[in-house]
This record gives structure tokens, C-alpha cells and sequence, in this order.
């Protein structure tokens, strides 16, 4: 696969690598050319493999958003993603508990009218557009519950960047929706199936995420090697000390286990939407980059406190954890379905 | 409810153990959870060929096995004894 994203310089932000994957014709090859809401798992994990290779972080974050699930969101109900889109879910109070939200829209004969907060929004401040998850009445069901695509510019939305010095280039903000007036054209899919149409795209978007974790660590761990070839103990290089050499290949064996799982998981979760696969793939991934970057982190001594060192990049990877469903609630849902996982194993 | 309908039923309901599939019986007191329910829908819809319309997504929809078997019948038109 030809790599688009040599061409830009890293600090480019996800709308510029965006645009040239859609200019190279990387995006019909990863949505076909009659996008439907599917896409196909290897393309995508070699784009966002590319885009971890050359780009921040925080631009991958919002690639990854963009691609596995805004995009295909939209194109599941045959709309198209002008540019950048944000996926604006979590609520203010109610984080992954997406049934409690409060956000509000007001379905009327030819407007609706939303209200409400998101916070900790990938592409917040660098996206044109918000998939935002709405209810449409009261309850936790989820029926109650229905996507609105808000220009982010619409009068009565109001954005601030996220307070923190983590993710750069990843847009993240909150969005606040006051009275915010739009045509029912800006709804997407019928009232009552957001929350169903969700689980399928997050399901997909997890398999992504799962293949970016593998990808940072595999370079994590390559970053590591060759550092501790450079730093001496006697006159042995530390990447030989048998120790070392242990930790290393325990971090490399359990990024091929979770390599394994994505390989054999990815058809079963991008085709068949099989969210329980997609759970045990999350979970096995936030659990994977803990303890492989741990590893990496300390192994790297004092230099990994170095700015843009594997410290900073550790800690912005515990978003594996909380992200796209914190880690105890895709262990919830494995745990719903332990007898179909069991027997999944089953020889 | 005619056997195709209990036999997709039957996987969502992991604490009905042997008891038998009746209209009454209550989905979540049975074990339906909230994302059990997206599933269960999903499964109804390729089951029978149907898409419920709005009017049927509702939590009564989802409420019992009876409930849902009537929502399931008004867009399939067949007519069996429960």
C-alpha cells in the first residue's frame, strides 16, 4: 500500500491527512466505491498503522474515530462525510453509562432543537461537523435515543478545547448545545435505532483501536530495543543483559497474542458486527498497551521523561482503557456473554 | 409464539434455565440486558425479514416474550396461537 501520509509533515492534523487519503483513493479502498457503512478491517489497520508511523497521537485518535465509525455511520445511512466528523456520545455526567444521557433533541414536523453538553469530544475543535447522540424521550431504553450530524458552527453551539497538554492535534473539547435549530435533514437513521447503529460502528471502531495499539506498541518495543543497544552496563550493551532481554520478548509476546486475537476476530467483527468480539478484542487491547508501554516506560529509565518521551506516550495511551467504553464495561459485556466466549474456545 | 421465534429467544435469556418460553415471562427479569436488547433486535429483524417500525421501538416492545411476539406478528401478519 502506497504510504499518502509520508507526504505531510507530522505535525499535519487529521482534516490534511484526511483529505489525502481521500485524494490518493485510500478511502475507496477501505469503504468501496458505493460506501454502505461497512469497511474492510486490513485496509484500515494498515492506514492507521501509517498514520501511527508518521503522525501525533492525538491525530491518529481522531483518524480513528473519523474512519471506524463517524464515516461509516453516516454512509450506513447513505450520507457522506464532508471533511472531518466528531463523534459526540458521552455526556457530561453520565461517561460510559450512554443510557443516562441527558442531551436532549425535539423532534418536530420540520426542525429539531437540541440541548445539551458532550464533553472529552475527539475533533471537537478541528471537525466541521458532530454525530450527535441525542435522546428523543425520557428512559433508558435504548429506543429513546437518536443521532443528529450538528454543523459545529450552527448558531447556539459553543466549543472549547479540553484543559489538558495531552493528545495534541487530537481536537478534543467540549461542545455545548443551546437551543440549536436545525432541519430534520440533520437527523441520521430513524429515531430509536441510535444506540443499536452504535454498537455495531463501535464495535468496528474497537477492532481499529485494537489494531493501533498493536502497531504503538510494536514500535514501543522497537524504540525500546534500540535505545538500550545504545546505553552500556561494562562494556555489554543493556539491550543484552538477559533480563532485558526477557522483559522485551515477554512484551513481544504478548503484543503477537493480541496480533493472534485481531487476526482471527476482524472479519468476525467488521462483517458480522459481533460486538462480543469486539469486547474481549478491547479489552485484551487497553491491557496489552498497559503493561507493554509499562514495560517500555521503565525500561527506558530516566530518558523516557524526555518530552514526547514513551512516558507521555504511555500515559496518553490509557485511553485504551477508558475510550470507546472504559475497560470495565467491555468486561461487562464479556461477562454477559462468558458462555458463548467459553464455548467460542472450545475445541 | 411458533418455535423459530422461542428458539431465537432462548440465547437472551440466560437465567430461564429449563423453564419454558412463555408470553408473560419478563425479558429483563430473565436476563435481557440493555445491550442484549440492541442484539435480540437485530436478531428479530433478520429472523423474520422485518424492520421495527418507531412505533415499535419502545421498551414495552422489549418488555416480555408476548410483547414482542405481537410486535413480530404485526409486521410479519402471521397468526399463530400462544
Amino acid at each position: 500500500m502506497p504510504d499518502v501520509l509520508t507526504e505531510l509533515p507530522p505535525g499535519a492534523e487529521a482534516g490534511a491527512a484526511l483529505a489525502a487519503l481521500g485524494d490518493s483513493g485510500e478511502l475507496t479502498r477501505l469503504y468501496g466505491s458505493e460506501p454502505d457503512g461497512t469497511l474492510d478491517p486490513v485496509v484500515l489497520r494498515g492506514l492507521l498503522g501509517d498514520a501511527h508511523a508518521r503522525l501525533r497521537p492525538g491525530v491518529v485518535l481522531s483518524l480513528l474515530v473519523h474512519l471506524a465509525s463517524a464515516a461509516p455511520l453516516l454512509a450506513e445511512h447513505g450520507r457522506t462525510a464532508t471533511g472531518l466528523v466528531a463523534l459526540a456520545a458521552t455526556d457530561t455526567n453520565s461517561g460510559s453509562d450512554l443510557t443516562a444521557l441527558s442531551t436532549a433533541v425535539e423532534i418536530g414536523p420540520d426542525t429539531v432543537v437540541l440541548d445539551g453538553a458532550k464533553r472529552w469530544v475527539t475533533s471537537a475543535t478541528t471537525a466541521g461537523h458532530a454525530l450527535v447522540l441525542a435522546r428523543h424521550r425520557p428512559g433508558r431504553h435504548f429506543t429513546n435515543f437518536t443521532w443528529v450530524l450538528v454543523p459545529l458552527n450552527a448558531p447556539g453551539v459553543t466549543v472549547r478545547a479540553s484543559d489538558t497538554t495531552m493528545f495534541a492535534g487530537s481536537g478534543v473539547g467540549h461542545v455545548d448545545f443551546s437551543s440549536v435549530s436545525l432541519g430534520r435533514s440533520a437527523l441520521v437513521g430513524r429515531p430509536g435505532r441510535a444506540l443499536a447503529v452504535f454498537a455495531r460502528h463501535m464495535a468496528v471502531e474497537r477492532l481499529g483501536s485494537a489494531a493501533w495499539a498493536i502497531e504503538l506498541c510494536r514500535k514501543a518495543i522497537a524504540d525500546t530495543a534500540r535505545a538500550l543497544e545504545l546505553r552500556t552496563v561494562g562494556d555489554e550493551p543493556l539491550r543484552h543483559a538477559p533480563l532485558v532481554r526477557h522483559r522485551l520478548a515477554e512484551c513481544a509476546v504478548r503484543v503477537s497474542a493480541l496480533h493472534g486475537l485481531w487476526t482471527t476476530s476482524c472479519r468476525r467483527i467488521a462483517v458480522d458486527r459481533d460486538t462480543t468480539a469486539a469486547a474481549v478484542l478491547k479489552a485484551a487491547s487497553s491491557a496489552v498497551v498497559d503493561r507493554v508501554l509499562g514495560e517500555c516506560a521503565h525500561l527506558q529509565g530516566a530518558d523516557g521523561f524526555a518530552s514526547g518521551g514513551v512516558q507521555q506516550l504511555r500515559a496518553e495511551a490509557a485511553v485504551f482503557g477508558i475510550g470507546g467504553g472504559t475497560t470495565e464495561v467491555v468486561l461487562g459485556n464479556v461477562a454477559d456473554r462468558l458462555d458463548v466466549v467459553l464455548n467460542g474456545l472450545a475445541s | 409464539m411458533d418455535a423459530r421465534f422461542t428458539g431465537m429467544l432462548k440465547p437472551f435469556l440466560p437465567h430461564l434455565n429449563d423453564r419454558p418460553i412463555t408470553p408473560d415471562i419478563s425479558l429483563r427479569q430473565y436476563g435481557l440486558d440493555s445491550m442484549q436488547a440492541i442484539e435480540l433486535m437485530f436478531a428479530v429483524e433478520d429472523t423474520f425479514g422485518v424492520e421495527l417500525t418507531d412505533e415499535l421501538l419502545t421498551d414495552e416492545t422489549f418488555g416480555s416474550a408476548g410483547a414482542l411476539w405481537e410486535a413480530v406478528q404485526s409486521l410479519t401478519g402471521v397468526r399463530t396461537a400462544s
